[in-house]
């Protein structure tokens, strides 16, 4: 009987665990990159500046009236006769929400030395969310998938999540379960459609979330260097434009990039985020400082 | 046929087309190529952006070209372009073509083939008879198509003579045969020779004659002569081109066999006609023995028998006799008082020597009888030895205390001493004497000597004097500088008597330890040799071609061709008779070369009856092939290039067919050098760089899979360990088969024993016991683990045995326990390997080895024992397979593991005692003699 049930149980538990396994060997190396990335960027205190429930210490206050005996700090107490209770730097957990697109129009580089946008994305995504689980917030996705949670563990799960790929040519952002006055970072290459991304944001504004766009652009996006008869087509391959002569598009084309940033730019004004470039490039480092500075921004 | 610059075109209607090109021009750069795939995914940005420039791309201008080009190409392929087509040279009727075809004419022969092809040519266009005569080697004249010739021309060589009378009245004779008129081209070699003007008078007779010369100069090598030590070379150049000869050099080359049988230069020196000279003259003084090899003499880039000059007996191997008074050389310890100990050291190089008795070694008819310090000969011997000098012998003495001490040649002159001597001789600079020991005095002009340099350090202190006499100063051709005679030299007949004053050791004189002594042994030995024989005394021989050279200077087989009489050999001129080549006749070898010595070349001469012409026809080229290949070229360079325009080319698809295409083509190339394999000795040279430049462990293949497999996993397991725990890091370990590989970079051999081996060859055998003397090791495994049990003998052992019975190994006995193998790196005292306990025997140390000083083993023999034979089966102990773990098991639980770490210790010890020799064993003396050193 038991014979049974442990070849039952082990048949499946040993897939799980090969699967587990085979996903695991993807992590490492974004992780690694990522941990990498985080590190270089020194974080500071995130004190609040006032008591709270922290660990540092802030100030001895005399006992008051309400205070649980409990609280007495012996140590300060046993110098003279008042009693003195021990009070802490107040350290409030923010909870970070984290969107970064996996549609197939990330996953594009122009030329074999470069990174894939969504590679970069992925990074910079997962560098940041070390930078504040270090920083003891609670980082998660949005859309339910994997709600905010502190702690290093959280870090292999954002990992993990962040690895797969969606098959859809331009994802709309993910706006649903969001925390109300939560920080929030969507990174994208904001090609797809727009109103989706303006109702996401919208919503976002409505529940008091704040927080920043990024925008991941490959070179040849920003620069079109392409000339003579050409048929682009998006990743899939759903969509296709075929002309004769691509240098003739090209002003035109820039004119829409630069159009769609100010909507872009504009859109954020409105709902009160901040709104980034990132070239893949560029150091992704120079990306991260800035992310960090600006959820930084967003929280005091 | 039409003329377009200098081009002729078989169809020249077809080169119109050439004309729609500018149409085609238009017609294919309208063409667009096909749209590029380009993956973008700010495509959302471009939807509904419409061309607003709707012109369509051209094809690029140098793809239009390209094809242009290709087309025209094609165009005029079809057309049928020559090169240098034939013109019609005027004249009508018969036409004979005339050949010298000589030695003269070998050097230029390819070039002159090409000039008959192209007269024949001329000759068929106009429709011409024409018959070609070689006048070297006539035959009735046929008047055939010019074409029937012309596939013949490959055949008409030159032979290794001139035309002779013989063959100039055989030539008159077919021309009066041949009835009807014919003009002549006469292709000359540029040399005259006996009936050259009674030919051109009859071929005038017949019709217009023109003679066509290459202009080249033509040389002729006349034999070498010997004086002297070196050899005389002579140069011919006909003087054809004399008013603007310059100063021209060309390089000699002796060419013969090396030591090791190959054919190579032995010798290259230059020759250079002065300019107007006809003659150019070169001394080459080569080594003894480097000289005796040489077989012919050639001028290199001349391909011509006059140019090559076979070596016969006169440069061979001289045989010297040595012959001292009282020579009993037998001890050791006494060699360097021998007399003949350096004149032996001097000759061995050179010459081949004989020894013994004198009434042994005259009747071997040596070239040259050494006799030091014999004073007196028994008379019939100095008979004997007087008529061997006559007849050409040279006869060298040396001086010595016993000549000094006798009284030969006191009173007169005796036949064979070239002086005569005072009583006693004389020492100078001695511990009795005054004076200085005294050096030599430069060679006169006329000696043999003259032109050797007199080392500074070459003194005399003892010698024997000659008396003054009238003859004495033509006799001397060394001397002292106080003009006492040196050596002394007088002619006998047709040889000479020459006498060191001197012993032939370093008694009286430093002369023999000196490179002087040998130079001057040189000279005088060169100068005995056999002289070239005169017509007079090869009277009645009958000499048998060996080998003969044809008109380029090859050597040929003399095959069938029949003897020729002595004296035609040396007197006549070569014709068909006669062919140049070397010939022998009772042992004795002669060189008979296309020139005589007292040959020269003329250049001919021509009256004004005859048209004179040089080589000025090129040969007509069909340039069809080539033009149509270079269109095939140019159009599959379109296919590449429109692909590439298109943006085909990425497409892994079409890579994969271009790939295809080519490695088709490649195939479909007739020769294609790089599909021959490796030369056969080039790969193991390639591993004697690889062995010698890194230690690596072998083990003897057995031709036993399984052993051998084992045997390699083992080593490659010890060179493992040595890796991690010396700082002996070897290569990965190699089989090795006896037979064929080379065993000199092995310090180590494993040599497992099975019972179905096969013995190596007496080759591998000698190779084997070379390695062993030369510090190798083989390390004997039965495997069988009974090879020490009582009386016990297993197949492996018997065949150990039988294996090791022709190799040189010394006494044997089972390993001490002070050995030095027990303590090379490791302390051991068993040796292990998957079979526990079995006895290791090692080369017996030697029977007056000690132990000493209470150091508990012995101060060995220095080196390193040869063999080590055991039976425990080393190599399954150490095997490992490719990630390194054991292979076989060893033993039980713990102690199996360690008894295969105790084997593995085994073989570390092995390794460090072949590679340090008793260094371990002297190490233990060390603390006793730094003991020693601090009282």
């Amino acid at each position: 009987m038991s014979q049974t049930a442990a070849s039952l149980a082990g048949t499946p538990s040993a897939a799980l665990r090969q699967n587990a396994e085979r996903e695991a060997s993807a992590l490492p190396p974004l992780l690694v990159r990522a941990q990498q990335l985080a590190g270089s960027v020194l974080s500071g205190d995130h004190g609040r500046r006032r008591a709270g429930m922290g660990d540092d210490f802030w100030q001895y206050r005399p006992l008051q009236q309400g205070d649980s005996r409990q609280m007495v700090d012996h140590r300060r107490s046993a110098r003279g006769d008042v009693q003195f209770v021990r009070e802490r730097e107040l350290q409030i957990a923010q909870t970070v929400h984290l969107w970064i697109d996996q549609g197939a129009s990330m996953r594009f580089a122009s030329s074999p030395a470069l990174p894939q946008k969504i590679d970069r994305a992925r990074l910079i995504g997962l560098a940041l969310s070390i930078l504040m689980l270090r920083g003891g917030e609670r980082v998660g996705l949005t859309g339910g998938s994997l709600p905010p949670k502190r702690g290093n563990l959280q870090v292999l799960r954002l990992a993990e999540a962040l690895s797969r790929d969606q098959d859809q040519d331009y994802a709309p952002p993910e706006d649903r379960a969001m925390a109300p006055h939560a920080r929030a970072l969507f990174i994208s290459d904001f090609l797809g459609p727009f109103a989706p991304l303006e109702q996401a944001l919208s919503k976002a504004a409505d529940r008091g979330v704040r927080g920043v766009l990024l925008q991941v652009l490959d070179p040849s996006e920003e620069q079109f260097p392409f000339g003579g008869r050409t048929r682009f087509e998006s990743v899939t391959g759903a969509l296709a434009h075929e002309t004769l002569k691509a240098a003739g598009l090209r002003d035109r084309y820039l004119d829409r990039l630069a159009e769609r940033r100010d909507a872009l730019n504009r859109l954020c004004r409105l709902a009160g985020w901040h709104f980034g470039q990132h070239h893949s490039s560029d150091s992704a480092l120079k990306s991260l400082m800035w992310l960090y500075h600006a959820m930084d921004r967003g929280r005091v | 046929m039409t003329w377009v610059a200098g081009i002729g075109f078989a169809a020249p209607w077809l080169l119109l087309g050439l004309l729609a090109l500018p149409i085609i021009w238009i017609l294919l750069r309208a063409v667009p190529p096909a749209p590029k795939r380009q993956i973008f995914p700010a495509v959302t940005l471009l939807l509904g952006l419409s061309d607003q420039d709707s012109q369509s791309d051209r094809t690029p201008w140098w793809l239009l070209l390209l094809r242009l080009t290709a087309l025209a190409a094609a165009i005029i392929g079809f057309a049928g372009p020559v090169l240098n087509p034939a013109r019609d040279a005027g004249g009508s009727g018969p036409l004979l073509v005339a050949l010298d075809a000589s030695w003269a004419g070998a050097s230029a022969w390819p070039q002159t083939q090409d000039q008959i092809t192209a007269r024949l040519e001329e000759a068929g266009h106009g429709n011409r008879p024409v018959a070609v005569l070689r006048l070297s080697a006539p035959t009735p004249l046929q008047f055939q198509a010019a074409s029937t010739w012309q596939q013949q021309v490959p055949g008409l060589l030159p032979l290794p003579w001139q035309p002779g009378s013989d063959q100039i009245q055989r030539t008159l004779a077919h021309l009066e045969a041949s009835t009807e008129g014919f003009d002549t081209l006469w292709f000359s070699d540029g040399l005259a020779y006996e009936g050259q003007i009674a030919l051109t008078e009859a071929l005038t007779a017949r019709g217009e004659v023109t003679v066509i010369t290459s202009g080249l100069p033509v040389l002729g090598l006349l034999p070498p002569g010997l004086s002297d030590g070196a050899m005389d070379i002579t140069l011919l150049r006909n003087p054809q081109h004399l008013p603007d000869a310059a100063a021209k050099t060309y390089q000699l080359q002796a060419k013969g066999r090396d030591p090791g049988g190959t054919p190579r230069v032995l010798a290259q020196a230059p020759i250079t006609f002065a300019p107007d000279a006809l003659e150019a003259n070169l001394r080459l003084a080569l080594p003894a023995e480097l000289r005796a090899r040489i077989e012919r003499f050639e001028i290199a880039g001349q391909t011509s028998a006059g140019t090559v000059a076979l070596s016969d007996d006169t440069l061979r191997r001289r045989e010297v006799a040595l012959i001292a008074a009282g020579a009993d050389d037998d001890d050791e310890g006494l060699a360097l008082l021998s007399p003949l100990h350096y004149l032996r050291q001097a000759l061995i190089p050179s010459a081949d020597l004989l020894e013994g008795a004198l009434t042994d070694i005259l009747p071997a008819n040596p070239d040259v009888i050494v006799l030091a310090d014999v004073a007196r000969l028994a008379p019939q011997a100095e008979e004997a030895l007087a008529t061997w000098v006559e007849e050409g012998g040279l006869l060298l003495r040396f001086a010595g205390p016993r000549l000094a001490a006798s009284d030969t040649a006191r009173d007169s002159e005796e036949l064979l001493m070239p002086v005569r001597l005072r009583i006693g001789g004389r020492s100078i600079g001695g511990a009795m004497s005054w004076g200085e020991p005294k050096t030599l005095a430069p060679f006169a002009q006329g000696s043999p000597f003259h032109g050797l340099t007199i080392p500074a350090e070459v003194s005399v202190s003892s010698q024997v004097m000659a008396q003054p006499d009238p003859s004495l100063a033509s006799r001397v051709i060394a001397a002292l500088e106080d003009g006492t005679p040196l050596v002394t030299r007088k002619a006998l007949g047709r040889g000479q008597v020459v006498l060191f004053h001197v012993t032939a050791n370093a008694e009286w004189s430093s002369l023999p330890l000196s490179g002087l002594f040998v130079r001057m042994l040189e000279r005088l030995a060169v100068s005995s040799a056999v002289q070239t024989p005169d017509a007079q005394s090869l009277e009645g021989t009958t000499w048998q071609p060996v080998a003969v050279l044809d008109g380029f200077g090859r050597r040929m087989d003399a095959a069938t061709l029949p003897g020729v009489p002595g004296a035609d050999l040396v007197t006549s001129a070569t014709g068909p008779a006669l062919h140049p080549g070397l010939y022998q006749s009772e042992g004795r070898s002669l060189a008979r070369n296309t020139l005589r010595p007292t040959d020269v070349l003329t250049a001919a001469s021509w009256d004004g009856s005859v048209a004179q012409s040089g080589y000025d026809r090129a040969a007509e080229r069909d340039l069809t092939g080539l033009m149509l290949g270079a269109a095939l070229v140019l159009l599959s360079l379109d296919v590449l290039a429109t692909l590439l325009v298109s943006g085909l080319l990425r497409r892994p698809q079409t890579i994969a067919m271009i790939a295809a295409l080519g490695l088709a083509q490649a195939l479909a190339a007739p020769h294609s050098g790089r599909a021959q394999p490796l030369a056969p000795d080039e790969q193991p040279q390639l591993d004697h760089i690889d062995r010698a430049a890194e230690l690596t462990l072998a083990h003897v293949l057995t031709g036993e899979a399984a052993v051998d497999r084992i045997a390699l996993a083992g080593l490659t397991g010890l060179t493992d360990t040595l890796f991690f725990r010396t700082s002996v890091e070897p290569a990965p370990p190699v089989g090795i088969d006896l037979e064929r590989d080379d065993l000199a970079f092995f310090p180590l051999l494993y040599w497992p024993v099975t019972a179905s081996q096969p013995l190596p060859s007496a080759a591998a055998y000698a190779r084997l016991n070379t390695y062993l003397r030369s510090g190798g090791m083989i390390l004997f495994d039965t495997r069988d683990a009974d090879l020490a049990a009582n009386g016990a003998s297993s197949p492996a052992a018997r065949r150990l045995q039988q294996l090791a019975l022709p190799l040189d190994i010394p006494p044997l006995e089972p390993l001490p326990r002070d050995h030095v193998l027990t303590r090379a790196f490791y302390l051991l005292q068993d040796f292990p390997g998957r079979h526990p306990r079995g006895a290791l025997w090692v080369e017996a140390a030697p029977p007056d080895a000690e132990q000493v000083e209470g150091i508990p083993f012995r101060d060995l023999n220095d080196g390193v024992t040869p063999v080590v034979i055991g039976g425990n089966d080393w190599a399954a102990a150490w095997a490992v397979d490719a990630d390194g773990r054991p292979l076989l098991p060893v033993g039980r639980g713990f102690s199996g593991e360690r008894q295969r770490e105790l084997a593995l210790r085994f073989g570390v010890n092995l390794v460090m005692h072949v590679l340090t020799g008793n260094y371990k064993s002297d190490q233990v003396h060390v603390p006793a003699l730094l003991e020693r050193l601090g009282q």
